[in-house]
């Protein structure tokens, strides 16, 4: 197995020029995302959010830039956050874990690649990913999200998106350095006063760690991220103990309730004689 | 509640497939408890139970299948389909090479209850059937033998064990996730499953009732265990009310939230009840209850199916805001419901607490050893 590789983003040197985007559209054939007007698909509108016109992740936007305005009341503060979003990749993968096919493996690289071929749709990995990653592509059916180019990856090539990026903030290496990089830009940052910098999925918390890793301005819900996620295979064993507890239940209760009369029924006049 | 995820758009037919195969297993359940512990005369009320059973599995399968991005794949759920077609390409079933593929081609990923349910269901599909054809058929010889053979008492208890699976996996596949509210609580299975019985036990009756299946006083000792599993389906809801908490409110907000809460309360379990009790030797009440059952089951699975979807929709903003000395902020929330079975666990400094009135005042003097002063004596005028 290759080193694990995977994605550093420090959200400070984002200038929100989108690059990544163009480069994930270009070299994954994605075509621009419709959007439906009048019932009539046109091509995407302004959205009146800022400068992301492209709202969210979908089928074909694996790379989202995130704008976040930001004003004090009398708005004379302003701070304007950029991040440029992607699949985590996540060292715990949620939608690896519960996708029935098997369509969704990890890669020699630590990443987490859904096989087309193999996907049927079932969208069961939409609902495990915390973070709104995976949708269902409109034209294939199937589910879709950032592969972190292992094409591009097996060829020994960076990702599209951290070729493209224009301010390094998006980085791209082996997650051990990665995260020494991280670890001395906050160091860096907290010196400088900016105290609020933070890191987020660098370490094992969140998921295990995240292999597309932040270096956040805020807490993670201002950016849109989830602060404790966890992976849904922990919640089945108390489900499963409770629904066990509650079907002897009501098998028991089912089955007094039914013999009750089945056995008094006949009993009763016989018990009689036998007294008489 | 985590307001970043994406709606995976399960609609209608992941709502029917609960819903059928909720009645098809609940029903199967309650025919092998009528068949084995009943009496002779009881047999043909247990016959619709096998005779349901079956063709409402097929019923699940279809809609399951219906629901896929890529129907035609539907066998990827239960073969690995890269595996399956190197198995092909190796030259199964002629070569050993094909072989030693094909042994491989199975999946089972048991901590996935998607993965472990498409099994569980095919299980049951297998059993229901093999009961299905001893009953429907059970005049022809062969069938016949099968029928009084103990192989298929085993199919009966392994279909009957598939099938209680196939009633709770169906909440814990919500509960496994990371959407808002399915992942919120661990109680949508156990509450499923009790559904599953009661909307069982309501159509076999319903059934009976309309056809006058077997003699009324089978069909009346029957309609006998419905207030029970109504109770427990009860216990079970207030378990689910409670264990969502403070996510109890933005839930209520919505209006898949009423109908799941609401609905489910409301017309599949007081209503019926209700007439159990009040209404018992009216000739209305045992369709009409038994009606109750079947709707609030499925408003039920309607509920807890869309709700998610419209929590997103309307995004964090949309939750209520909780004061800063963490006064609830109504009657309907979790904390509320809380505090009522907890209240000293979710007591403040201030707050009153569980026993509000009992407190100091001039009735509690406590015991001391100090000398009591006694109150100056009125000095009179001179």
């Amino acid at each position: 197995m290759a080193e694990a590789k995977g994605f550093y983003t420090d959200t400070t040197l984002c200038i929100g020029c989108k690059a990544c985007q163009v480069a994930c559209h270009q070299w994954n054939d994605l075509p621009a995302q419709g959007m439906e007007i009048k019932g009539r698909v046109e091509l995407p509108v302004l959205s009146g959010d800022s400068y992301d016109n492209t709202r969210s992740f979908s089928d074909v936007n694996w790379r989202h830039v995130k704008f976040i305005e930001q004003f004090s009341a009398d708005r004379t503060q302003a701070a304007w956050l950029m991040m440029s979003d992607v699949c985590k990749h996540c060292v715990h993968a949620p939608c690896l874990e519960v996708c029935p096919t098997g369509a969704i493996i990890r890669t020699e690289f630590d990443t987490v690649y859904i096989q087309e071929p193999a996907c049927n749709g079932c969208r069961d990995c939409i609902s495990a990913c915390p973070f709104g990653v995976i949708h269902v592509s409109e034209t294939k059916h199937i589910a879709q999200k950032c592969t972190f180019c292992y094409d591009r990856l097996q060829e020994g090539l960076p990702p599209a998106c951290a070729q493209a990026c224009p301010t390094k903030s998006i980085q791209f290496g082996p997650i051990k350095d990665l995260k020494k990089t991280a670890a001395a830009r906050v160091e860096q940052l907290h010196g400088l006063g900016q105290k609020q910098a933070r890191l987020y999925g660098a370490d094992d918390k969140i998921l295990g760690g995240l292999n597309s890793f932040y270096l956040l301005m805020d807490k993670p819900e201002v950016y849109g991220l989830p602060s404790a996620p966890e992976v849904p295979s922990k919640r089945v064993i108390p489900s499963s103990v409770w629904s066990i507890l509650t079907s002897i239940l009501i098998a028991l209760g089912v089955l007094f309730r039914f013999r009750e009369r089945t056995n008094h029924e006949p009993k009763r006049p016989a018990s009689k004689g036998a007294k008489a | 509640m985590n307001y970043f995820v994406a709606d995976p758009e399960w609609g209608g037919w992941i709502i029917a497939y609960f819903y059928v195969g909720g009645v098809a297993a609940g029903s199967y359940f309650l025919a092998l408890l009528i068949d084995w512990f009943g009496k002779p005369e009881d047999r043909p009320t247990a016959g619709i139970g096998y005779r349901l059973a079956f063709p409402l599995v097929l019923l699940c399968a279809a809609f399951l299948i219906a629901d896929l991005g890529r129907p035609e794949r539907f066998w990827h759920m239960m073969l690995k389909s890269e595996v399956a077609k190197a198995a092909w390409n190796a030259g199964f079933p002629w070569t050993s090479e094909g072989w030693a593929l094909a042994v491989q081609t199975p999946i089972l990923k048991w901590w996935s209850p998607m993965s472990a349910g498409s099994v569980m269901l095919g299980l049951f599909g297998a059993c229901s059937a093999v009961s299905f054809a001893s009953e429907v058929f059970g005049g022809v010889r062969g069938f016949r033998w099968l029928r009084n053979h103990w192989l298929h008492r085993v199919l009966q208890v392994v279909g009957c064990f598939a099938g209680f699976f196939l009633a709770a996996y169906t909440g814990t596949l919500l509960t496994a996730t990371n959407q808002p509210m399915w992942s919120d609580t661990n109680w949508l299975s156990p509450l499923f499953l009790a559904s599953a019985a009661s909307t069982g036990l309501a159509t076999i009756v319903l059934i009976a009732w309309w056809r006058k299946v077997g003699s009324p006083d089978a069909r009346h000792r029957l309609e006998r265990v419905e207030p029970v599993v109504l109770g427990l389906e009860l216990a079970v809801f207030a378990a689910f009310a409670v264990s969502l908490g403070p996510d109890l409110r933005p839930v209520w907000e919505t209006w898949s939230g009423k109908i799941l809460l609401a609905g489910t309360l409301a017309v599949g379990v007081a209503a019926p009840l209700l007439f159990y009790v009040a209404a018992r030797s009216r000739p209305w009440a045992v369709p009409v209850g038994a009606s109750c059952v079947l709707l609030g089951g499925f408003l039920l699975r309607y509920g807890a199916v869309t709700t998610p979807g419209e929590l997103l929709a309307r995004g964090p903003a949309a939750a209520p805001a909780v004061a800063a000395d963490g006064t609830p902020p109504g009657w309907l929330d979790g904390t509320a419901l809380q505090a009522w079975f907890a209240p000293e666990q979710t007591r403040k400094p201030g707050q009153p607490g569980a026993d509000p009135d009992n407190r100091s005042g001039p009735t509690v003097t406590p015991r001391s050893k100090l000398p009591r002063v006694a109150p100056p004596e009125e000095t009179s005028a001179p």
